[in-house]
Order: C-alpha cells, then structure tokens, then sequence
C-alpha cells in the first residue's frame, strides 16, 4: 500500500465551478510529494515501533508484579 | 434595440424609435438566458441577461462585431456568470465573472477583440449568502488530490465531511496549486485524546489541518473559513477539525492563520499527506460574493 520507491502515481480529480465538467488524471508525484510521503511512511513506522516497545514494557511489568492488566487498572483507579 | 442597418428615406415605426432612444439613454430590452450563451452579431447593441442557479459563460467569437459595438451583461442568477474568450480576445481591469446582480459591458475595439468593462458592484463587504460551488459536493473517492476550480468569491467556506483515509494520513489544503512557503497558522492540537498543546506553523508550503486515528473508517470533519479570497492581500482564515478517533494518532485541530499568496484564489486543492487515495467523504466548496 506504501510504496517507498519514487514515482509513486498520484490520481487527482478536478471539479470546474463553471463548467460542471470533472477531470481525473494520473501524473507522477512531485518531489515535494515524494518527500511527504516518505515523512509519514517514517512517523508511521516509528510510532508504531513506540507503541509495541511500550506495550511490550507493559506486559513485562504486569508479569514481574504477577497482576493483570484489569488488576492494573484498579490499582490506578 | 439590436444593431440596425438603416436605408435611404426609410421611415421609422414610433416603436423602433422608443427603442432607439432607449439604446440611446443605455437602457433598452435584453434578451434573457438562462443557460451558457455564445455571443451571435444580433446581440450588437443588446442587454443579456442571464438568470441561473449554476454557473454559467458569455463566450465572445471573432468576426461577429465591429469596432464600436457594445453588449451589456447582466447577470440575475445565483451562478457566477464569466465572461469567455472563444476565439476573440477579451481583456479586462478587473475579473469577467459576474456574480448576483452586477453588471458590465463588452466594448469591441476590432472585430477580433473587446475589452470588458465591469460595473460597479458591492465592495469591501459580503452581500450574497453561501452558496455551494462544487454542485452535491465532491466525493471524495478514488484521488489523492481533489481540486475545485474556477472559484471567484469574496469568501469561502470549506467543510470536509466524514472523510476516510490511511492510517495516520493528515489533510491537507492549498490554494492556486501554489506550494511554496505561503501558508502561516497557529492554533492549539490535541493528539491521542491529551490536552490541547498551543503551536505555530510560519511559512509552511499547506495548511495541515487534521489528522486521522489508526483506523482507515474513522471519520474526519473540518470546518474551514476564509475571507478576502477575491484580492491580493492576505486571506484571513479559521479552521477546526476533528477525528471521530481521538484516543490514538488523531488530532483535533483550533487554528487561525492566513494565506499569504497575492492572487485571487481561483482553486483549492484537498489532498493527502501520503499521497494514498481518500476511500470516502465529501468535500463541499461554498462561496460568497
């Protein structure tokens, strides 16, 4: 679904007010383009890879005090 | 009454005397339309009218009118009348879209060319409601960039309804397809369902005004505002959004900023940040005058 390489194929689609008339057309993405995509392939990644570390600690930390996560909760509550 | 051929002792009726004197003190009958009209020679010395809910054109040909001729357009409706070079040239001081109740003049200087002469309308406040541009609404499915064009309105109201992208996608907007360092905003941004968080985003190349949660079916609504569209200093804008998703990566968004580009915005582009296709939504484009 995310492609990495460049030349990714961005499809657009142009509404004119005074014609009525809808266009679609398919170009390559410019470099700007390709820049934001690779930004948020990256951010994607990262707080994905945050997420896991942070769950993985979690589950790690109920398992070294022996509780459960519902036990965990109401504690904190 | 149209342009008139007259002959040698010809004698004049009363009616196409009224008439004349009518043309003569710049008033006369016009020929209503309702719908896109092509100019024909007839129309010499005529008032058009055009009275229609949707956006409608004045097409101008060459080889119709002669030097001197004149036809006034006067547009009735709703939808931005624009005044069209077919295969003539049409120059102007100021736009050739007529919105609601204005006015102007096509002055032929050969029969190849006119100059448009706009009357004077409303200015320096809005007079006409919000009306919708984009007909329905533009559904947003299958691009990854949708454009509205042929925008001429003092202010326009953007709202993006239920709007499905990737996960973590964020939208955004320009104008006039111009991405260069033209946007500047500030506001307040709340991620992952924590308080909201003061930023500010000077000379960027969009405004990024949401971002979507972890799911693909969330819905994503903003409102956007922006006024002085039709001129060449600053557009003041407001914005607010929201990701039905706000316990993850979605955002909801309280901005304030301006476009800084000197053109009358004519386009406004809704687009992705990953450049994945929207799957769902509605974009709708509403402008007044």
């Amino acid at each position: 679904m995310y492609m990495e390489h460049n030349n990714m194929k961005i499809t657009s689609k142009e509404f004119n007010a005074i014609t009525g008339e809808e266009t679609i057309t398919e170009r390559d993405e410019t470099a700007a383009e390709a820049k934001s995509r690779l930004d948020f392939v990256k951010e994607l990644a990262s707080e994905q890879a945050q997420a896991q570390a942070k769950a993985a600690a979690k589950a790690a930390l109920l398992k070294k005090l022996g509780i459960t996560e519902a036990e965990s909760e109401l504690l904190l509550a | 009454m149209a342009k008139q051929t007259f002959t040698t002792g010809q004698v004049l009726t009363a009616a196409q005397m009224t008439s004349l004197q009518q043309t003569a003190m710049l008033g006369g009958a016009a020929s209503a339309k309702t719908a896109s009209y092509v100019l024909v020679a007839a129309d010499a010395g005529t008032a058009i009218t055009m009275n229609s809910a949707s956006a409608t054109t004045i097409t101008v040909n060459t080889a119709l009118f002669a030097a001197g001729d004149t036809v006034q357009i006067i547009n009735l409706g709703a939808g931005v009348c624009t005044i069209t070079a077919g295969t003539a040239t049409v120059n102007t001081s100021a736009t050739l879209a007529l919105a609601q109740y204005e006015s102007g003049t096509l002055d032929f200087i050969s029969t190849s060319a006119a100059i448009f002469i706009k009357g004077a309308g409303a200015t320096g406040t809005t007079t006409e409601s919000y009306n919708l541009i984009n007909t329905g609404g533009t559904t947003l499915t299958g691009a990854a960039t949708f454009t509205v064009s042929g925008i001429s309105k003092k202010a326009l109201f953007l709202y993006i309804e239920n709007a499905q992208v990737s996960s973590g996608d964020r939208l955004r907007i320009t104008f006039n397809s111009d991405t260069t360092n033209n946007y500047q905003f500030t506001g307040a941004r709340s991620s992952a369902g924590a308080a909201y968080l003061p930023y500010r985003s000077g000379d960027v190349a969009n405004i990024e005004f949401l971002r979507n949660g972890t799911s693909t079916t969330n819905g994503n609504y903003a409102f956007l505002q922006f006024r002085g569209c039709d001129g060449t200093g600053f557009k003041p804008f407001v914005a607010t959004s929201n990701c039905t998703d706000s316990t993850t990566t979605g955002n909801e968004y309280i901005q304030s900023g301006y476009y800084k580009g000197t053109s009358a915005i004519t386009t406004v582009q809704l687009f992705t940040s990953s450049g994945n296709n929207f799957t769902g939504g509605t974009f709708y484009v509403y402008g007044a005058q």
